[in-house]
């Protein structure tokens, strides 16, 4: 890995974030919108259930994260596709785990800013103050990112491999896993053939770990690590995924015309 | 012409790129020695982009041996192309940056050394100052060719890669351009890949041409040379876009 070369990757989206509105309000607008609207509703539900208030914003901000991870590694490769630039960075001396490092790094300090944006937001003007819960929602954090990450790669792997039509499938998959997440309501309200399902995803078990430590305010390991080893599996089949896809565009030669 | 050496600073051996049933590039070799320039014709399709693209590493060829300095592109890529730069008129460098931007990427890309400077200086030599604090989309086609060259030459690149750089830019530019190859060529010994449908521009710059038609190479020769053998024999005047018309319609004459 080639420091230099990750710091090109996250330098050129600095230079495009900083041109264009939009990006940046991508970064603040979207998410704080999101918590003003979960947050008037978490403020609803509170004289009722106080508890389901901390898990409908808790989970907001957490969904949030993995959404915008997720996507946005996907959607910054697509953005040297639009722009007919990849090529010319391929052509460089840049190894593609770096050119994807830089990605991940990129989608990281984005969502670094989004939730310190949501952050304030949720304590100031919603009184939900997350970092009471420490070191163990953290922990959840860190597998959260790791599946949002794995979520990145194939999103990419799948835009190599048919091009920029399949786009709108790296805004979308983040929230067909939704419904079988349990953001926003256990696990144990789903139909019992689904849970079965949905304990193969990792953001399951955070959610079920994050709603525990917001419940009792501890941490519940069996959740982490579960979430962990899963994650641990599907990076090593996305890092396989990834590669198979990648020397497959290169024999068909479609990589060239991306 | 510059004087070229005996070195082979890219070599293509026994090259074979098929794309299903159709061969793009059928059995191909060649090599470009240190300090030479070596003009790569052939009609739309011919398979020279196929080519190219194989030496850059992004198609995976089905059989032959491509190696740069000496050594396999297959196993140390990312150390050979320090030394190697790229520039097509059908690639854009970072449409929605800054010329200064995007080419100070480039130069963290290639890990350039003194990057403010080297910009500076490549910009002048190309007439592009103007240009450092405008956006790339908001350049003309023929201006944002510049860029592209601007960039092949960041890295103080040991050989280029040039595919068509110059098609849409202006005569005088070309003719600039052209001058500026020549004279950074001479001055760093630089190897050149270049093609380009321009006739002229070959006239003017290659050491050597390669003709390929139908993925195979046709002729090979210098300007020259190929003027003789397949236009008119007693000229001394080099005469490439005649050679290309009969080299493109002739499927049949392969050396």
């Amino acid at each position: 890995m080639n420091i230099s070369r990750i710091y090109a990757i996250v330098l050129r989206h600095f230079f495009l974030a900083i041109h264009q509105f939009e990006r940046i309000t991508d970064i603040f607008l979207f998410p704080v919108l999101a918590l003003v609207l979960w947050g008037f509703l978490s403020s609803f539900v509170q004289f009722q259930t106080p508890s389901l208030a901390n898990f409908l914003l808790g989970g907001m901000i957490l969904w949030v994260i993995f959404e915008r991870v997720g996507s946005n590694v996907g959607v910054d490769f697509m953005f040297d596709v639009w722009e007919r630039n990849l090529m010319n960075v391929l052509a460089s001396p840049i190894k593609l785990p770096e050119y994807i490092t830089g990605l991940v790094i990129v989608s990281l300090l984005k969502v670094l800013i989004s939730f310190l944006a949501m952050w304030f937001v949720a304590t100031v003007f919603f009184g939900f103050a997350i970092n009471l819960y420490g070191i163990s929602l953290a922990a959840f954090w860190v597998n959260l990112v790791f599946f949002a990450v794995v979520l990145g790669i194939f999103n990419v792997s799948i835009v190599m491999r048919f091009g920029n039509t399949i786009g709108p499938l790296t805004w979308i998959l983040p929230f067909a896993i939704q419904p079988f997440a349990a953001v926003f309501y256990p696990v144990a309200v789903l139909p019992i053939f689904i849970q079965k399902i949905v304990w193969f995803l990792p953001i399951s078990h955070v959610f079920e770990g994050m709603r525990f430590t917001f419940t009792t305010g501890r941490f519940q390991s069996l959740e982490f690590l579960a979430a962990l080893g899963l994650n641990l599996v599907y990076f090593v089949i996305v890092i396989g995924f990834f590669t198979y896809i990648f020397n497959l565009v290169k024999r068909k030669g479609s990589l060239a015309k991306l | 012409m510059s004087k070229a050496s005996k070195i082979p600073v890219l070599e293509v051996k026994n090259l074979v790129k098929k794309f299903k049933d159709f061969t793009a590039v059928d059995d191909i070799s060649f090599d470009v020695k240190e300090g030479e320039i070596l003009g790569f014709l052939g009609p739309n399709g011919a398979g020279k982009s196929t080519t190219i693209n194989c030496i850059l590493g992004v198609i995976e060829p089905d059989d032959g041996k491509i190696k740069m300095f000496a050594k396999d592109i297959s196993q140390n890529r990312s150390e050979i192309m320090k030394k190697v730069n790229y520039c097509s008129a059908e690639y854009n460098v970072a449409w929605n940056l800054k010329v200064y931007e995007a080419l100070f990427f480039y130069c963290c890309l290639y890990e350039v050394e003194n990057a403010n400077a080297r910009i500076e200086r490549i910009l002048d030599q190309m007439e592009a100052n103007e240009f450092k604090n405008k956006f790339l989309r908001d350049l003309s086609f023929g201006q944002r060719a510049r860029i592209s060259l601007c960039k092949s030459l960041l890295n103080d690149p040991k050989l280029l890669l040039l595919d068509e750089p110059m098609a849409s830019m202006d005569p005088d530019m070309v003719d600039k351009g052209i001058r500026l190859l020549k004279r950074i060529q001479k001055e760093n010994k630089i190897s050149i890949l270049y093609t380009s449908h321009n006739m002229w521009e070959i006239e003017q710059i290659a050491d050597k041409v390669v003709f390929v038609n139908n993925g195979k190479i046709a002729a090979q020769g210098t300007p020259l040379d190929l003027t003789r053998r397949h236009f008119l024999a007693d000229t001394d005047e080099p005469n490439l876009r005649e050679v290309f018309i009969k080299l493109s319609r002739s499927e049949d004459e392969h050396i």
